[in-house]
């Protein structure tokens, strides 16, 4: 929900309560202002019949006059009580309007009176009904315009905050954009801002050094791998090794050459996403793909794998380096992955690159196989081919994409 | 050949210097940006392996130097940094190759000794190996003067081999050379039998003498020894 929506919500409901409380008493304080009114009126009348009682020791005469009616009924002693009542006012013959009435007594020359006065109260009402009927619309008025302010006040104040939150989406910790700082006088977005600009600016700021760190240490690791290779050459060139020691050379040899394969890779790794690799060029794919399947044939016939390829001309720009690193991977894979005997079918067409390759009969894991390190079970490759493939696949706004429809696994470069 | 070894990882430059001095070569060394700056000013080199990251200065510069004053001495960079824009401005500067650490002191001389052929036999690419001759332009052999076909990785290899006479070359190095190191196969080895037993059959057939030698299973040697 909106914070304006349920704002606005808890406004409306909120002023509807109160409105009707305090419609509730007005309206009962106004009755009883007036009601109180007409009492005193009804009160001053019954003074004035007491005054000519007492004076004239008869009953007064009795006429209508536009809004009091009076009327004496001759009824036992003391039965009356004297009190005021709601009652109907007579207008016309059979034409009754609310009133209020004051019964009261009398005592004269004996006899004892009921006295009924009745006063009309239309007017009363409908002075209530307009005040009440200005105040209620006034309310309403007011609600409107509150709803209405609210509605672009809030949008207007909140547009700051928006702003940050369309920064903090588009945030990108591998990019070179900073947060820009969002200009505000309110001081919860300023400050909103100023966090948000320099949490940005410290994670770009780790995530470099964390960047530099593995480019460092990757580059640091080069120079002793290169001795222990050269020193490694040197060693075999001396005489006289047992069966047991050259085993333990080849062994040694095997670790070395995964080891600076592993640091290769992870060195590139950091150069793609640095996009570092800016030698962009027109590349014949199909070309390329000759070359390389050329370059592999005797890999694909020791595993006696056949291939078929069906090659379209395409062209794309990028780094030739990165796009061998690429292709190399995914024909690779498709041979690592393979069984003696298997297929590889490779088509090129404008569209994609689709290499598919016969293996086990289970699909791989779609979103593991391109991360870190992620190696099925048996593999010898470093766990980083896929994770570099995806990533050079980014760097040129291409996709790589797995699937698996037995009895190939797929991947399929779209360009 | 009469080498400048530059670089300054004592480990490295010692095995270096070693492999090519068993293999006749005379090599100097240098160790630092001054050391290896008064060198070039005072002796010419067949080949000069430069390595880009020096203490007291850069490589690049060392190279600059060398174009400056028309110096013709080959030039190898040996770099950690494996970065292409390194890499093409070596080239552009007028260096004949480059080699990215780690390597295998195999390649290391083949690349060498490319360069050297390149130097010194202007234009007339031939390698001759005893009854061995080799046409790198038109990637020909002869054995007695009687063409022998090799395929284009036997031949690399065969090429690779005799640059490298008279050292064990370990399967890696080979497979490496021959697939480059994005290659990772556990039986690759086996390819590289298959290869050499290939070399080994066509030159004999051809009548020509078997050079190559297995080498306690770690790897081969070409020797006419």
């Amino acid at each position: 929900m909106k914070l304006l929506t349920l704002y606005n919500r808890v406004n409306i409901i909120t002023t509807i309560v109160v409105m009707l409380i305090t419609g509730i008493i007005y309206y009962r304080a106004i009755s009883w202002i007036l009601n109180d009114q007409n009492d005193k009126a009804l009160k001053v009348e019954e003074d004035e019949i007491f005054d000519y009682v007492k004076l004239n020791n008869r009953l007064p005469q009795v006429f209508d006059s536009k809004d009091q009616q009076i009327s004496f009924t001759e009824t036992s002693p003391n039965s009356i009580r004297r009190e005021f009542i709601n009652t109907k006012y007579r207008k016309d013959k059979n034409e009754y309007e609310s009133g209020r009435g004051l019964i009261s007594s009398v005592r004269v020359n004996g006899k004892y009176y009921k006295i009924l006065i009745v006063e009309s109260k239309v007017e009363t009402e409908d002075l209530i009904q307009i005040i009440f009927g200005i105040t209620i619309g006034v309310i309403l008025f007011l609600l409107l315009v509150l709803l209405v302010a609210n509605r672009l006040i809030l949008n207007r104040l909140w547009q700051p905050f928006y702003a940050i939150l369309k920064e903090l989406k588009l945030f990108n910790i591998a990019d070179n954009q900073e947060i820009a700082q969002t200009f505000t006088n309110i001081e919860e977005f300023k400050e909103l801002s100023q966090a948000a600009t320099a949490m940005s600016a410290k994670a770009k700021h780790d995530y470099k050094d964390l960047k530099a760190f593995t480019e460092n240490a990757s580059h640091e690791l080069l120079t002793p791998i290169a001795v222990i290779n050269s020193k490694l050459d040197t060693l075999i060139q001396t005489e006289n090794f047992s069966d047991r020691q050259s085993k333990l050379l080849t062994d040694l040899y095997s670790a070395v050459s995964r080891l600076s394969r592993l640091n290769q890779s992870l060195l590139l790794l950091v150069k793609i996403e640095n996009k570092l690799m800016t030698d962009q060029q027109n590349i014949n794919l199909r070309q390329l793909l000759e070359e390389m399947l050329m370059q592999l044939e005797d890999i694909f016939l020791d595993k006696q794998i056949t291939v078929t390829t069906n090659l379209a001309d395409k062209e794309i720009i990028a780094s030739r380096y990165l796009i061998e690193i690429l292709l190399n991977n995914l024909i690779i894979n498709a041979v690592r992955h393979n069984y003696p005997g298997g297929h590889i079918i490779i088509k090129l067409t404008a569209d994609s690159l689709i290499i598919k390759n016969s293996g086990d009969d289970a699909p791989l894991h779609e979103e593991q196989i391109f991360t870190r390190f992620h190696k099925s079970s048996g593999s010898e490759g470093s766990g980083l081919g896929l994770t570099i493939s995806k990533q050079i696949c980014e760097n040129f706004n291409l996709s790589l994409q797995y699937q698996f429809q037995a009895p190939y696994h797929t991947f399929t470069v779209i360009f | 050949m009469k080498l400048l070894i530059i670089e300054d990882e004592e480990g490295l430059r010692e095995s270096i210097e070693e492999y090519f001095t068993e293999a006749g070569n005379i090599c100097e060394t240098a160790v630092s940006y001054p050391a290896a700056m008064a060198k070039i000013e005072l002796y010419r080199y067949d080949c000069i392996l430069l390595d880009i990251t020096l203490p007291g200065g850069n490589g690049i510069s060392i190279l600059k130097k060398l174009k400056e004053n028309n110096y013709t001495d080959g030039v190898l960079i040996i770099s950690a940094k494996n970065s292409l824009d390194d890499r093409l401005q070596g080239l552009d500067l007028g260096a004949d190759d480059y080699l990215v650490k780690p390597f295998h002191l195999s390649e290391l001389k083949a690349r060498v000794s490319a360069i050297i052929r390149r130097k010194m036999y202007n234009g007339s690419n031939l390698l001759i190996f005893n009854e061995l001759n080799i046409d790198l332009q038109a990637k020909t052999v002869k054995v007695h003067d009687k063409p022998v076909k090799f395929t284009r990785k036997e031949f690399d290899l065969l090429i690779y081999f005799i640059a490298n006479k008279g050292k064990v070359i370990s399967k890696n190095a080979i497979a490496e050379h021959l697939w480059g190191d994005g290659i990772d196969l556990a039986n690759n080895f086996d390819f590289i039998y298959s290869h050499i037993k290939n070399i080994r059959k066509k030159i004999v057939e051809a009548g020509g003498n078997d050079y190559i030698q297995a080498a306690y299973g770690m790897g081969y040697k070409f020797t006419d020894q």
